[in-house]
């Protein structure tokens, strides 16, 4: 055969086998192609953190009482794709850290916060044989936040408001939190602060130390909020409605005792999350109230707590209020008739495991 | 395929060195070549591993082909005419030293997080090598050719058939093969972005994962691997007569 024929016969049919096969395997079916937004399950952004556990819980649930369900969760790797896949209008809801909603909505986006995701789930560690007993012995040492919209890094600002120290007597970096427990390992960084389960891998591979819990340092801490593009809301607004109510009501789930938190470890790692089970069966147990899912209405006060310390550390310009960036209709409305989804943990895993 | 004793003995040295280096550091973080193999094994009995190769195939071949029909054209053009390259090579070198990894934000924006993100990120990888070997093919093939092919009286059209493309054929194929490495090489930046699927996200969700760097280090071995098999399938054409002239090494 001469080349000419050769590359012809090969590339035809290497493009053709390759194209089928990755079709027949990872692609979505060709039908669903060409449908309308509207006509499409709604994809939700995520990532796999304890912050967003109630996205796949929801998800899981609802495909075993309902079948296949409205949503597509989406998993994304870091705080940048997930932005810029909302931006691009392909995740028209998503999880995302409170103060980059907020910013997105200085800067123009029509980006509106529904839902909280959860309360707490964010830790402190130091290395296991470190000197450090409390913030003010952070003076001089390398902290790492996940970003910086996080509200871990505003949290670490209030704690050193607190400490009567500024933000100059530590030093701070950024860095994505699954390289952080590695990070804290090989002793490149002091102190790390990230959402779960990250924290907890420190500590449960024994070199992490927790030095503070969010419960212990700010409260009914929260980092990351269910948003909604202003169009989703206008196009599809009992669709959103539905998904506040899944997200209340597996909020409600996972505190309706230690069973169901123990088989959504099991269902999210494997099907969700990816992660080694014990992980999220360690945070979501020691202690139990570590990352807390109820209360998750939209609270003023909360906001304006972050939107000021998002201004005092030059992330937020504060040219919009509570009402421009917040939707509280289908939070309240949830919150009046939200009761844990009646689904037992032990048929949980038999679903998951029968699959 | 002679002479694969020397390439399986250095093989076998460095995975004994890597073994011993992990062992001699202690460290329970980077695994051992064995602790790597579990990995892929572990992933091939989940079924994953089949479907991820399959996808990253399917995206560098997507990417690859899509610069093949613009970069070879172009190339070809832009060596001919010295007006077009004097207008687009500059344009070129602006766009060539990008890296893929930078055009990530504007790939979602543009596609979103679908199959056409990576598919873009890949092809823009190796366009540029694509298009700068062939334009150079041209501009150093020999003017003796034109010239005897000139006074044989042919066309324009069947110039560049018949002469020009058969002539630059050795080393448009030389660049090729370097931007299928290219290609392949980007597969993991490419993949960064929220697929579900590829080798690249293997890497990445391996990451969230917690202590999983044995898949890590798996999704690593796959990609050399596959591109040890690409190089090799790639180098069978350069036996062929049409090219092999070409070559100094006959």
């Amino acid at each position: 055969m001469t080349l000419r024929r050769t590359l012809l016969l090969t590339t035809f049919l290497w493009v053709g086998a390759i194209s089928a096969a990755h079709y027949n395997m990872n692609m979505e079916k060709f039908s669903t192609w060409f449908a309308k937004p509207s006509e499409r399950k709604l994809r939700i952004g995520f990532l796999p953190v304890t912050c967003h556990l109630t996205c796949p819980v929801t998800n899981f649930i609802n495909q075993q009482m309902e079948g296949d369900g409205l949503f597509e969760p989406l998993k994304f790797s870091g705080w940048p794709e997930l932005k810029e896949s909302f931006l691009s209008g392909h995740t028209r809801a998503t999880f995302i850290l409170a103060p980059m909603a907020i910013a997105l909505r200085e800067q123009g986006v029509p980006i509106k916060i529904v839902y909280l995701g959860h309360r707490d789930g964010t830790a402190l560690m130091v290395q296991k044989d470190s000197d450090i007993r409390s913030i003010a012995d952070l003076r001089g040492k390398v902290v790492a936040v996940p970003n910086r919209y996080s509200n871990q890094r505003l949290l670490i600002f209030r704690a050193l408001n607190n400490a009567g120290m500024t933000i100059d007597d530590i030093k701070l970096i950024e860095m994505p939190p699954p390289d952080m427990p590695t990070a804290l390992a090989t002793k490149s960084v002091d102190a790390v602060t990230s959402g779960e389960p990250f924290m907890g891998q420190c500590e449960l591979d024994g070199y992490g130390r927790v030095l503070y819990l969010t419960k212990d340092i700010w409260p009914n801490f929260i980092s990351c909020v269910l948003a909604v593009h202003e169009d989703e809301i206008r196009d599809n607004p009992e669709r959103i409605q539905k998904l506040v109510d899944g997200i209340a009501d597996s909020g409600m789930w996972l505190e309706d005792g230690m069973d169901n938190r123990m088989a959504a470890a099991q269902f999210v790692s494997k099907r969700y999350y990816n992660q080694d089970p014990r992980l999220l069966e360690f945070v979501l147990s020691k202690p139990p109230d570590r990352v807390k899912y109820n209360n998750l209405a939209l609270q003023k006060e909360n906001f304006e707590e972050i939107a000021a310390l998002g201004k005092q550390s030059d992330i937020l310009k504060g040219t919009v209020r509570f009402e421009d960036y917040v939707d509280t209709r289908f939070g309240e409305a949830a919150e009046k008739r939200k009761k844990a989804y009646a689904y037992e943990a032990e048929q949980a895993l038999k679903d998951l495991g029968g699959q | 395929m002679k002479n694969i004793h020397l390439p399986l003995i250095v093989a076998a040295l460095f995975l004994a060195t890597w073994h011993a280096l992990v062992k001699w550091s202690g460290s329970d973080l980077f695994p051992t070549p064995w602790q790597v193999a579990l990995g892929i094994v572990e992933l091939a009995q989940k079924g994953v591993l089949v479907k991820y190769i399959v996808a990253s195939l399917f995206r560098v071949t997507w990417g690859f082909f899509l610069a093949i029909l613009v970069g070879v054209p172009l190339g070809l053009l832009l060596g001919w005419f010295r007006p077009a390259a004097t207008a687009l090579n500059p344009m070129i070198q602006v766009f060539r030293p990008i890296s893929p990894i930078a055009w990530i934000p504007v790939a979602i924006l543009w596609f979103g997080v679908t199959d056409v993100a990576p598919v873009f990120l890949i092809f823009l990888a190796s366009v540029f090598p694509i298009t700068v070997s062939s334009m150079a093919a041209v501009q150093n093939m020999q003017p003796v050719y034109v010239r005897a092919a000139r006074n044989f009286g042919l066309s324009n059209t069947q110039l560049f058939a018949k002469v020009i493309f058969p002539a630059c054929l050795p080393q448009i194929l030389t660049g090729l093969r370097i931007a299928l490495g290219i290609a392949w090489l980007v597969v993991v930046a490419a993949e960064m972005i929220a697929v579900n699927s590829g080798l690249g996200y293997l890497i990445i969700d391996a990451r969230n994962a917690g202590k999983r760097y044995d898949l890590v280090v798996a999704g690593m071995v796959m990609i050399g691997l596959i591109g040890l098999g690409l190089d090799v399938a790639v180098r069978r054409l350069e036996k062929f007569d049409e090219v092999r002239w070409g070559y100094a090494n006959k």
